[in-house]
């Protein structure tokens, strides 16, 4: 019989094919919208993780308090300490230090004139440091447009388009002016050893990095840093264990007075990420539901119309013994049939569209010349697992109930009413 | 010698029309034995069709008891009616009626579908079927390829693939020009002859009546004369 079903959707066009297009649609767009939101919120998750709020951060109570000042004079001390606890305490991460600091900088021409010059975004962090991962975290390898990743004191990597703005090169000296820790005058002759972009416009055109080890000198740091950055070994970021992890690391620290004592707050406590976070999952399942509804009351109208243009054929199967429940139930064979082909090629489609968007994405730097914010430039997809069933599942399930819909008139009728309402 | 297919007794059909009722069959008594080729006759709205539906448990009578092959009708449930149809009784109607995606011969399987025969089985007896209309060679096309006459004639071997012991048929020669007429009537009087099926039609058909042994004239839900009539022979 279902073989019987199913020669009949393939060889009639008109009853399968509008809804085989219907489904594979609304299984199309559920994928590939949320394929791009996940792409696209994930992405300002991951970049915002990996450049400013770590998996879990510590930092001093009081810095917590000033952080958008890149308050360095309020940094964390005896940090060697402090990463021994961290690592013993908290294996699951690696614990990497950053320091965020601004000033000027300068590039000298000939006859000291000056070639180029203006305010600078610094981060520091362990680029010498093997075990940090840092250059790779934030792929500062394929990032480089020019020049090289800094191997020795004294190197620094510009943003390109900052670079570009300054007329310097790779090879080419700047000056760097600021405040150290303690507030006096921090100043420092540094080689560009390369230009990067880091597909973040507000970076591209204002920051400067640099070692660690460099800050913590210029900026007068000793034994300190402004922030202790921990990243999940294999950098995929748990929410509720960073949460357990950050409650008892204060818990620690609960009870003391000193400003200076360090707390730890999660990616999601840091710049509204927690709100990204709940976004991704709602945004995605708020898709689901309203593409169920809308495809189960379009399906339910189609399957009506195919219904309708179909009494005649109930009609006969009647007519040969073939019971009103029965036919009832082969119609939801179909319609899981035509759900089912629908959703695979809504999913085929999908998945392909969000590869490609996932593997090439689209540049929009373009449009972003001004912004300041922290938005990637590139538009991307992710491709999840749950892309496999996130499209697939609603799609048979509308279809199905759809036709449940359409059929219950069907099935509701006497057989004779029905009988007589299909005579021809 | 005879045995009884059909008895009814004291049947009425009544329709809601408006704040009253309109009666459709009026006091039905009649019985057909096995292997007749009888006919309901009488002019359009005189209840033949509504007869043929209660007869073939398509409906069910308002009063009085109607027994097919006996099942009393009134007392089937959905399912039991479905079974009665799906193996003995076979139905043809007017207007051919084949589902227009399937072959002919998918189309004359789908009975025997339904009785979940082997394929085997079903294939011998749908190709017995096609033979007896004489369509064997048709049994690849689709029912858009073919005639009136054809058409007809598939439906008598869906109706007969299933061996039922009745046949009813409804207006069966409407459609038709008098050739394809008599052709598919000589089919049906050979078939019910050789099988000794029970045929009983509806009609106002002059055609059909000079076919059939016996006439129940039908006017206005009542029955108005029942006579048994020589036939032609084929
Ligand atoms: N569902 C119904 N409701 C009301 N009247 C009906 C219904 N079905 C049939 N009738 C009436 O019953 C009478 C007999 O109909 P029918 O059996 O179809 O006649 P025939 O087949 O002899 O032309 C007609 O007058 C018809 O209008
Ligand atoms: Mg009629």
């Amino acid at each position: 019989m279902i073989k019987f079903i199913f020669k009949a959707i393939l060889r009639d066009k008109n009853r399968s094919l509008l809804p085989v297009i219907v489904v594979a649609i609304g299984v199309f767009l559920t994928i590939a919208l949320s394929g791009y939101i996940s792409g696209m919120l994930g992405d300002i998750v991951e970049q915002t993780a990996r450049f400013q709020t770590g998996h879990v951060k510590v930092i001093s109570k009081a810095y917590a308090e000033n952080i958008d000042q890149l308050p360095n004079d309020l940094a964390l001390l005896g940090i060697a300490k402090l990463h021994e606890e961290l690592n013993a305490d908290y294996p699951d991460y690696t614990w990497v230090n950053r320091i965020k600091f601004g000033g000027i900088i300068d590039v000298p021409g000939e006859n000291d004139v000056s070639k180029g010059q203006g305010p600078a975004m610094g981060i520091a962090i362990e680029i010498f440091s093997k075990n940090s991962g840092e250059v790779k975290r934030l792929n500062l390898v394929n990032s480089l447009l020019s020049g090289k990743i800094p191997v020795k004191s004294g190197e620094v990597l510009l943003g390109y388009e900052f670079a570009d703005k300054l007329h310097v090169k790779v090879g080419d000296e700047l000056t760097f002016m600021g405040n150290t820790m303690n507030g006096s005058i921090a100043f420092a002759v540094f080689t560009v050893s390369g230009t990067i972009r880091f597909g973040n416009t507000a970076m591209d055109k204002g920051t400067i990095l640099i070692d660690f080890t460099d800050a913590q000198q210029i900026l007068d740091m000793e034994d300190g840093t402004g922030e202790i950055l921990g990243f999940y070994k294999d950098e995929i970021f748990l929410q509720d264990h960073a949460l357990k992890t950050a409650k008892s690391f204060n818990a620690k620290y609960a009870n003391t007075t000193d400003e200076f004592a360090p707390i730890m707050k999660t990616l999601g406590e840091q710049n509204s990420m927690g709100r990204y976070l709940n976004i991704i999952d709602s945004i995605t399942n708020m898709f689901v539901f309203i593409f169920i509804i809308i495809m189960s009351i379009v399906l339910w109208n189609t399957g009506l119309i195919g219904g309708l243009r179909r009494y005649q054929e109930f009609g006969i199967r009647l007519a040969l013994g073939e019971e009103k429940g029965h036919i009832y139930k082969t119609m939801i064979y179909e319609a899981v049939l035509i759900g089912v082909i629908g959703s695979v090629i809504g999913t085929i489609l999908g998945i392909i569209v969000t590869i490609l968007m996932q593997t090439y994405g689209i540049n929009i730097s373009g449009m972003l010349k001004n912004a300041t914010m922290m938005v990637p430039t590139v538009l991307k997809s992710k491709f999840t697992p749950q892309l496999l069933y996130i499209g697939f599942i609603p799609g048979v399930a509308a279809m199905v109930i759809g036709n449940m819909l359409a059929g219950i008139g069907i099935y509701k009728r006497e057989t004779a009413t029905l009988f007589k309402e299909l005579e021809v | 010698m005879s045995e009884k297919i059909i008895t009814t007794e004291k049947l009425f059909k009544r329709y809601p029309v408006g704040d009253g009722e309109f009666t459709a069959l009026n006091d039905i008594n009649l019985t057909f034995d096995k292997g007749e080729f009888s006919g309901i006759i009488g002019p359009s709205g005189s209840g033949k069709t509504t007869l043929l539906n209660i007869l073939g448990s398509l409906d069910s009578p308002t009063e009085g008891r109607a027994t097919v092959l006996g099942h009393p009708i009134s007392s089937l449930s959905h399912k039991e009616a479905a079974q009665l149809r799906n193996k003995h009784i076979g139905f043809i109607f007017q207007v051919y009626n084949l589902l227009p995606v399937y072959t002919v011969f998918e189309n004359v399987e789908f009975a025997l579908l339904l009785q979940n025969r082997s394929a085997s089985e079903r294939k011998k007896e749908v190709m017995q079927a096609l033979e007896w209309v004489g369509l064997e060679n048709m049994a690849n096309k689709k029912p858009s390829k073919l005639s009136g006459g054809e058409g007809q004639r598939v439906a008598i071997a869906r109706a007969m693939v299933k061996r039922p012991d009745l046949v009813l048929a409804d207006e069966p020669t409407a459609n038709l020009d008098a050739k394809n007429a008599h052709a598919i009537l000589q089919t049906m009087k050979k078939l019910n002859e050789e099988l000794n099926t029970t045929f009983i039609f509806a009609t106002h058909d002059e055609k059909v009546m000079g076919y059939l042994n016996r006439l129940i004239h039908l006017e206005d839900g009542k029955v108005a004369k029942d006579e048994i009539v020589t036939a032609k022979t084929v």
